[in-house]
């Protein structure tokens, strides 16, 4: 019995490595298998990513009943798993592997699918390192791994211009988080470790970390989750291949930052009262300008992009709103808002895939031909939106509900302000490029029509996904309240 | 120990010299194979601390022997840099008299630069360093260009002034000590018997020597020779100098003096300016290069900035920190210059507004060099990120926070040049012209394999490392 329970904890723990490592080195065969074969590689990147989210959901049940889950290797601990990483990681995988089918379609007519998939999969083997990693420097090592990444696949069209960009948002990030290198120093010379368990323990004894050490923190969060005043380069990454700006806004990369500040701010360490009135302010401002940006940018792809740093405001202000039920609505709307901007991303992704175009004003009446692109786009913008029954609701609702418990009326009302603005950009969008008359110009494309099977699947399953968590919200609902409970007890 | 890195290379040399040309043409490139080969594996497996008993050389000079980890990361940048420095040029250099004559030299800088490493008194080192100066000085004239020539009177005239520097210096520090050996000067300097006028006197002295290895290495404000000498010399020689030689020279000499036989304690306000102001000149300066050689040369200023701030912090991490980023930048900037050399052979220029998606073509050179960027600019998973850090740390942990953070956000210079050298010349659609580009070929890219598999599995497994491999390099401090 004694034995068998052992055995069984020893089998988790690698398990939890594996989930990172086969990813992450799998990665690397994918460019030597796509010179043999193309089919196998995509069937590899793809078998990838669902064996690590398998594994995931192995090892879930253990850490779901309180069980703790790390891996060490040589005296060395490297991961570590509990209620908020394994969440995290469950929602990245999820809709990570929707995009690489969803890439097995859109890709196929550009160069270098190679780089493509070897790419996307490294950038998403990353993210689980970071999710699971033990301590800060882990968190720098791997936060870097995507920043690589992202600057290969914002370039991947290789135009001077594109390439520029990827540069431009390669900069900001590092820059970002190179101050935050500064932050986890300044936490190190405080707390004299880098380990994430270690610091939370220091914490609980001596009191809360430096001002500036958390301002220098900030910094590398805002960068990479792309809020003001360090947002510009994500409208700008909308250059990059559909699939890779769902993968990069939606799923994961400005989820790393929102991540970062739910495991370090809100969950290991202790921070002076003041940020609780700060964060909410800036993601305030910059749910608002952003918001406005949304409604008048033209270009499909930016305003999609608009509307996730708009997006992101709420679920900063989930997390650092001080109440309980404000992190659990960020924590839930991290959820919500990867599935439902993945599929808004999808769905522009076709719309210009079919139509060769971006610009929403040369489009109109798609809903004609391409129904079920039309009807994903909707579902998938009413989550976003925040109408019941979608996900998107509950969560909003619980965001602003926490914060105007805590007394912050004046931050709650303008986010309901910005609620409403997302109302009014997406139904603009849809309306212009859906509804109506056609007005595109005759460009010798032909007559738009719907994308092939396996991406207008991927879109449909996400529409239907963002539904369903709002209908059945109970079991994330459990589970993101459990997570925030593990995370708040001290 | 002598025998083998100092004397057999020696023995080589004249033999190969009184060979039959024809024969001698082609054996001196495997005869530098196998020596860079062996010694790097003998370090690797030689049980520390080396002994060198036994030695048959030693025997008659009777030099008194110290081997630390120290030496050995030293003895194995010089065999990896020269290792590499012998394929480009059997790959860049069409002429076999040249080769042989550059094959030649690169020995003879060997057994300077292994010199170096190994001596033990001051004279000595001044000997071994006039070698390593002499034989880079004829290499950097080898094309017989006019911009070679330049570069190398440049460089043998600023060598010269660190000959006048240092070799006065040896004879002040004589003069006081009575010896030049450096555990007898160490003994005489530290041991407060001298009075202050001799005090002021020996700080004057060691001012000259410092000033000396400063210029060897490049350092701000005496950096003047390098950019044109690595520009204008041929390409594997470039290699050879950007990847070790001003280091052997300048930089590891310096580390050595500073900690056994100086004794500089605490932080050094005058390293941590020279190494930052170093850091900033060499990276802005880069930014507005657009021959890839030449920004390769200002980004070696800058790294060994890094170097030298680290060396300053006086905090075991951060010197040790500087001594991995020593090896580090060795690989790297070695790897940068062989695709420097594979590019320049393919597509016959280095002039970056010329260039453009190479990596459509190349693929393994064009990997390589991000990988070798992104080393440079320390960004993980890769090794130049962990030394960076660890001098990072020690400048904090020593209490010069502001030189700490200059240092970490001086960073972001590198990562914007080497974006922009990524973006000229290997991102990016393909440039007019080049169409006919191909990969090079296995003589070129037998080195990139190797130093990239180095920066990446010492990224990758450093953690581990750290306790088998760098914590005892501090017992030679």
């Amino acid at each position: 019995m004694m034995i068998d329970k052992v055995w069984v904890n020893m089998n988790v723990n690698s398990l939890l490595f594996c989930l990172v490592a086969v990813p992450l080195f799998g990665s690397a065969l994918l460019p030597t298998l796509g010179k043999i074969d193309e089919k196998l590689r995509n069937i590899v990147a793809l078998a990838l990513m669902v064996f690590s989210f398998i594994m995931s959901c192995v090892i879930l049940p253990g850490i779901a009943e309180g069980q703790n889950v790390e891996f060490t290797l040589g005296g060395v601990t490297l991961f570590y798993a509990d209620k908020l990483a394994i969440f995290m990681a469950l929602v990245s995988q999820s809709v990570g592997c929707i995009i690489i089918l969803y890439s097995f379609g859109y890709i196929k007519s550009y160069e270098h699918r190679n780089e493509y998939y070897f790419m996307v999969v490294l950038f998403l083997a990353a993210m689980m390192g970071l999710v699971f990693s033990s301590n800060i420097l882990w968190i720098y090592f791997f936060w870097e791994i995507t920043a690589i990444v992202c600057w290969r696949l914002i370039g991947f069209f290789r135009e001077k211009e594109y390439v520029i960009r990827a540069d431009k948002a390669f900069f900001v990030t590092v820059f970002g988080a190179l101050m935050m290198l500064c932050g986890f120093l300044m936490v190190y010379s405080q707390t004299g470790t880098f380990d994430l368990r270690g610091i939370r323990e220091w914490c609980t004894a001596n009191g809360s970390i430096s001002d500036i050490a958390v301002l220098f923190i900030l910094f590398g969060i805002l960068s990479k989750s792309a809020t003001l005043p360090l947002h510009t380069w994500l409208a700008d990454a909308g250059v990059a291949p559909s699939p890779v700006t769902a993968l990069l806004h939606a799923a994961v990369l400005v989820k790393i930052g929102v991540y970062v500040f739910a495991r370090l701010l809100v969950a290991t360490f202790i921070i002076n009262e003041i940020w609780f009135e700060i964060v909410p302010w800036i993601a305030a401002v910059s749910a608002l300008v952003s918001a406005c940006a949304a409604l008048v940018e033209t270009d499909i792809k930016r305003i999609v992009a608009y509307s996730t740093v708009s997006q992101l405001a709420f679920i900063f202000l989930g997390l650092s709103a001080g109440s309980d039920v404000g992190v659990v609505g960020g924590l839930l709307y991290i959820l919500m808002h990867g599935i439902a901007k993945a599929g808004l991303f999808l769905c522009a992704g076709i719309v210009e895939h079919e139509t060769h175009n971006k610009d929403i004003r040369k489009m109109g009446g798609l809903v004609k031909t391409m129904p079920v692109t039309a009807v994903s786009f909707a579902l998938c913008a009413f989550s976003v939106m925040g109408i019941p029954p979608f996900g998107g609701f509950f969560s909003k609702y619980m965001v602003i509900v926490g914060t105007v418990d805590v007394g912050q009326v004046a931050v709650g009302l303008t986010f309901v302000a910005g609620a409403f603005l997302t109302l009014a950009y997406l139904l603009r969008v849809f309306t212009l490029v859906f509804l109506g008359a056609s007005r595109a110009a005759d460009d010798g494309h032909g007559q738009p029509h719907e994308g092939t099977p396996i991406m207008v699947f991927s879109v449909a399953l996400l529409a239907a996904l963002s539904l369903l968590s709002g209908v059945v919200i109970q079991p994330s609902f459990q589970f993101a309240q459990n997570a925030v409970q593990q995370m708040l007890s001290r | 120990m002598i025998t083998f890195f100092i004397a057999l290379p020696l023995l080589v040399v004249l033999i190969l010299n009184l060979l039959p040309r024809k024969q001698a043409d082609a054996l001196s490139f495997w005869c530098g194979m196998a020596l860079t080969v062996v010694s790097g594996i003998y370090v690797l497996m030689a049980p520390r601390p080396m002994t060198s008993d036994f030695d048959p050389v030693n025997l008659v000079l009777n030099w008194k022997i110290v081997t630390s980890d120290l030496t050995a990361v030293m003895l194995i940048s010089i065999a990896l840099v020269v290792f590499s420095a012998f394929w480009v040029g059997r790959y860049l250099l069409e002429d076999e008299n040249r080769q042989f004559i550059f094959n030649n030299l690169l020995l003879l800088c060997m057994v300077g630069m292994n010199g170096v490493v190994f001596s033990q008194d001051l004279f000595t080192l001044y000997v071994f360093l006039e070698i390593v100066g002499a034989s880079s000085f004829i290499l950097i004239a080898l094309e017989r260009t006019k911009a070679g020539l330049e570069g190398a009177f440049k460089y043998i005239l600023l060598s010269f002034v660190a000959t006048v520097l240092i070799l006065s210096s040896v004879a002040m520090l004589f003069m006081v000590c009575g010896s030049l050996d450096y555990e007898a000067v160490r003994i005489c300097l530290t041991s407060g018997t001298l009075d202050e006028n001799t005090s002021r006197f020996v700080l004057f002295a060691v001012g000259l020597f410092a000033a000396g290895l400063l210029i060897k290495g490049g350092m701000v404000p005496f950096h003047g020779w390098l950019p044109d000498a690595y520009s204008s010399a041929p390409t594997p020689v470039s290699v050879l100098l950007g990847g070790i030689v001003t280091k052997a020279a300048g930089i590891f000499t310096l580390i050595q003096l500073v900690r056994n036989v100086f004794v500089f304690e605490g932080v050094s306000p005058v390293l941590l300016v020279i190494g930052t102001v170093s850091i900033a000149v060499g990276a802005f300066a880069a930014m507005g290069q657009s021959n890839f050689k030449r920004l390769l040369a200002y980004s070696s200023i800058s790294q060994i900035g890094y170097i030298i701030v680290g060396l300053g912090s006086g905090h075991i991490i951060g010197i040790v920190g500087a001594i991995l980023h020593l090896f580090n930048h060795s690989v790297f900037k070695t790897l940068l210059f062989v695709n420097a050399a594979a590019v320049e052979k393919q597509s016959g220029t280095v002039e970056m507004d010329k260039l453009g998606g190479l990596s459509n073509k190349m693929p393994v050179t064009g990997f390589a060099s991000v990988l070798g960027f992104l080393s440079a600019a320390g960004i993980p998973p890769l090794s130049g990120f962990w030394s960076k850090v660890l001098i990072v740390v020690g400048l904090w942990k020593a209490g010069a926070p502001m030189a700490a953070i200059i240092a970490i956000l001086l960073s972001l210079i590198t990562l914007a040049y080497f974006l922009s050298v990524q973006r000229k010349v290997f991102f990016g659609k393909l440039a007019s012209g080049l169409e006919g580009v191909k990969e090079a070929d296995f003589r070129v890219l037998v080195p990139t394999i190797l130093l990239v598999l180095i920066t990446l599995v010492i990224g990758l497994t450093f953690p581990w490392l750290f306790d088998t491999f760098l914590v005892p390099l501090e017992s030679f401090l």
